[in-house]
């Protein structure tokens, strides 16, 4: 809208800017009308709550209890809670993982769904299906792929003659396991690049062919800098996203074996909630908020070396 | 959790319908308000609670309560039968299978706390220090009911100040598949506390009862652990009270007589814990949890399918054995020298907000009367009085011919009444954050990478930082 306004030719300013500010204004008072409800539920129960949980984090609170303003103390406590760290660590270890896989995989399907093929849609859709599988569902459909029993995975290697693995039963295998588990939710990511491929310029693609240019250069110097920004989009809800990894901890290990499984965000609710200690866990809450406000402005001030905007504005 | 998993995808989908239709903000404004959103809903969810009211009317109860569907069922006709009997009370039934210290902590945070409750030890003796649990020492001269129970089912938080006993009781036994048990030539274990068998014994008849795919036993040449087709027994490490009382057995506890010093690491514990280790990786007659499985269905269920053939578990699956077409024996439990089970069962309490004090203690006093409900009758629960343990004719009310089996009487009864000690998660401190050490701990037994002696070594010292006494007793 505001943009639309403003590349207006300046020539008759005056009158112009008399007689669009009556509309802007109503598209404005509309425009905000509209959004209202959206926006009074982002204040009420986002913003809200958040400002709230900060005051907890400051207090000692046990559920039942009244909160007991104790200033900084919860947060000095986080420095030596053993949990925290292994959290911090095994959530950090999952994103590491999770992230580039699924970029990887999403982005490759894109590209090749982004052919000329038969029964495109009909590919399309059988990729974006398991995204859809609510997340409960595909949790405990994991669990039985992962058993070292009887489950798909082992019986395969089996097959294969290969070594099996004791998948999400085992420490050392928990996470890696659960990043594998991960890659089943590459549809999100897929779409977003296919719009992106979509967006791709024909044009750029001529030029690379009449300079003689094949498919790798085409890939190369126009496909991947066009797609940076889906990529970087990508990356930022993903990292995001694994930070605040929950169900699989929940449903299939409850954050074992000796913890190796126990990610931030299921530590927190435990803390809330099996634990009552509302004070403690707010404070990690916002310890988290913290640390993936500071990974995304880290990524932010990353990407102006490799993110490519066509248009210098869209910055 | 469904909120906050699905932050990310909320925004993705909202940026996909955008690219659909070819409206374009400026990436960069998406990916802000995309991060502000989702990175707001890792803090939003924990806040949202505010007061809340009750409801007026007449008289209004509520009820909260975990259990299987088939309590569920006699616990709503228990209410429905306390409404008859009395007029102008309703009872609102919470039934609440799932996640039930989180339900509580809620209501409770938000002021909604219910009048009449089941209660986790731990959270009960929270609650009741911080005044919001009825004491009902006050109600024990009225009502000799409440009085007169076995002493270790009491909840003690105070020279007299108690929230009140468990809801029933319980005790550990060990459950066998006599079909199996013939087919394999095993004696059956015994049902009197004093013929009890020894650990040797337990693992001598697991090892007969115990084969893989190729019917081959753990002790003969070619046994492929891999691909067992039948285990001899199965003992929880990860469930405390399975094991708690073969370290009593064994004449040690976990912790010493003032509660202050964990005894985990001392000889005979190790050698408790040591030979629970060995059933599944030394004897291979125990199912690993890897072999059993997260989410597998429970024990109960595997020894009616055969998959375990003895399997160490509470009285209350006498519930589902029953109906089940199995037949099925109880024993006592194996002893290293003296006999001995864990007897264990939630607590039922009764709220201070309650807004009708008089009727929700009526209720309280009406919900486990055996004379109301016929959870005693099909087996769930084992009363509280003593005198349905000692007077034969108190006892013939709710021992029930087809569900309670012949060796009923001594191995569950009499072993109850002489031989078990209550759970250490119902009479000790700090039992949440002693947990969360234990827990992880007790994995590592199970995960048979590590010696026993190993792990309590590491882990004891750990405890003992947390340990804080136990919670105080009174005689009656």
């Amino acid at each position: 809208m505001t943009s639309a306004v403003s590349e207006r030719p300046t020539g008759t300013r005056v009158r112009r800017r008399r007689r669009m500010s009556g509309q802007s204004r109503l598209e404005l008072r509309w425009g905000i009308g509209m959004a209202l409800p959206a926006i009074l539920g982002f204040l009420i129960f986002t913003i809200g709550p958040m400002l709230a949980s900060f005051f907890f984090s400051l207090t000692d609170w046990t559920i039942g209890a009244s909160p007991r303003f104790i200033g900084f103390d919860n947060y000095r406590m986080l420095w030596n809670d053993e949990l925290f760290w292994k959290s911090l660590s095994v959530t950090t270890y999952y994103t590491l993982g999770a992230v580039p896989l699924v970029l990887v995989l999403g982005f490759v399907l894109a590209l090749l769904l982004n052919q000329k093929v038969r029964g495109l849609s009909y590919w399309r859709t059988i990729y974006y299906l398991p995204t859809l599988v609510p997340s409960i569902a595909s949790a405990v459909l994991w669990i039985w792929i992962f058993n070292p029993d009887f489950g798909l995975l082992n019986s395969l290697l089996r097959q294969a003659g290969l070594p099996t693995s004791q998948w999400i039963y085992s420490e050392t295998a928990v996470v890696p396991s659960l990043i594998i588990m991960s890659s089943w939710g590459f549809g999100n990511a897929m779409v977003i690049f296919l719009a992106g491929l979509q967006g791709v310029p024909r044009q750029l693609y001529e030029a690379v062919s009449i300079d003689g240019g094949g498919a790798w250069q085409r890939f190369r110097h126009v496909t991947l800098p066009m797609m940076t920004p889906t990529i970087f989009y990508n990356l930022v809800t993903g990292v995001i996203g694994t930070f605040q990894v929950f169900n699989q901890a929940y449903v299939m290990t409850q954050g074992g074996p000796n913890n190796a499984s126990l990610f931030y965000i299921y530590y927190l609710y435990r803390t809330a909630f099996t634990e009552s200690q509302m004070g403690y866990a707010s404070a990690l809450a916002w310890v988290l908020f913290m640390i993936i406000m500071v990974v995304t402005f880290m990524l932010f001030r990353n990407a102006r070396r490799w993110v490519y905007y066509e248009m210098a504005g869209a910055r | 959790m469904r909120t906050r998993s699905t932050a990310t995808s909320g925004s993705d989908r909202r940026v996909m319908s955008r690219a659909h239709s070819r409206v374009s903000w400026s990436r960069r404004d998406l990916l802000r308000f995309g991060g502000l959103v989702t990175a707001a809903g890792a803090v939003a969810p924990l806040a949202a609670c505010g007061a809340g009211s009750g409801s007026g009317g007449d008289v209004e109860l509520q009820f909260m309560y975990w259990g299987s569907s088939f309590e569920q069922k006699a616990v709503n006709e228990m209410l429905r039968q306390f409404e008859d009997e009395h007029e102008g009370v309703s009872v609102q039934p919470l039934y609440t299978p799932q996640e039930y210290e989180t339900k509580v902590n809620t209501l409770v945070a938000s002021n909604r706390a219910p009048d009449v409750a089941y209660m986790g030890a731990t959270m009960g003796y929270r609650l009741a220090e911080q005044g919001k649990l009825v004491n009902v020492f006050q109600y024990f001269d009225k009502y000799p009911q409440l009085a007169n129970r076995l002493p270790g089912t009491y909840f003690w938080y105070g020279k007299d100040k108690t929230f009140g006993t468990q809801t029933a009781n319980e005790i550990m036994l060990l459950w066998y598949n006599k079909a199996v048990l013939d087919e394999a030539g095993v004696e059956y274990p015994p049902a009197k506390a004093d013929e009890a068998w020894s650990w040797d014994d337990l693992v001598e008849a697991a090892y007969k009862l115990t084969y893989d795919q190729e019917g081959r036993r753990p002790d003969e040449p070619g046994f492929d652990p891999k691909r067992v087709r039948q285990f001899g027994v199965s003992v929880s490490v990860q469930y405390t009270p399975s094991w708690e009382c073969l370290l009593r057995s064994n004449g040690i506890d976990l912790v010493d007589e003032a509660g202050t010093k964990c005894l985990l690491d001392t000889p005979e514990a190790i050698e408790v814990l040591q030979n629970l280790q060995d059933l599944m990786y030394e004897h291979r007659v125990a199912p690993t949890p890897v072999q059993l499985g997260n989410n597998a269905p429970t024990t109960a269920v595997q020894l009616q399918t055969k998959r375990i053939a003895m399997v160490l578990d509470g009285q209350w699956i006498l519930l589902d054995m029953s109906q089940s077409d199995v037949d099925f024996g109880i024993g006592v439990l194996p002893s290293y020298g003296e006999p001995k089970t864990t007897s264990l069962g939630g607590a039922s309490v009764i709220f201070t907000s309650s807004k009708h004090p008089d009727e929700a203690l009526e209720l309280y006093l009406f919900h486990n009367d055996p004379q109301h409900v016929d959870l005693y009758k099909n087996g769930l629960w084992m009363p509280l009085e003593l005198k349905y343990y000692t007077d034969p004719e108190a006892m013939k009310s709710w021992l029930t011919e087809g569900v309670h089996p012949p060796e009923y009487k001594t191995a569950v009864v009499d072993y109850a009444l002489n031989n078990a000690t209550t759970a250490i998660g119902q009479r000790l401190k700090n039992m949440d954050n002693i947990s969360e050490v234990l827990t992880p701990a007790l994995q590592r037994v199970e995960g048979g990478k590590e010696k026993v002696a190993d792990i309590m070594r590491s882990v004891v010292p750990k405890i003992d930082e947390l340990l804080q006494g136990w919670h105080p007793t009174q005689e009656l």
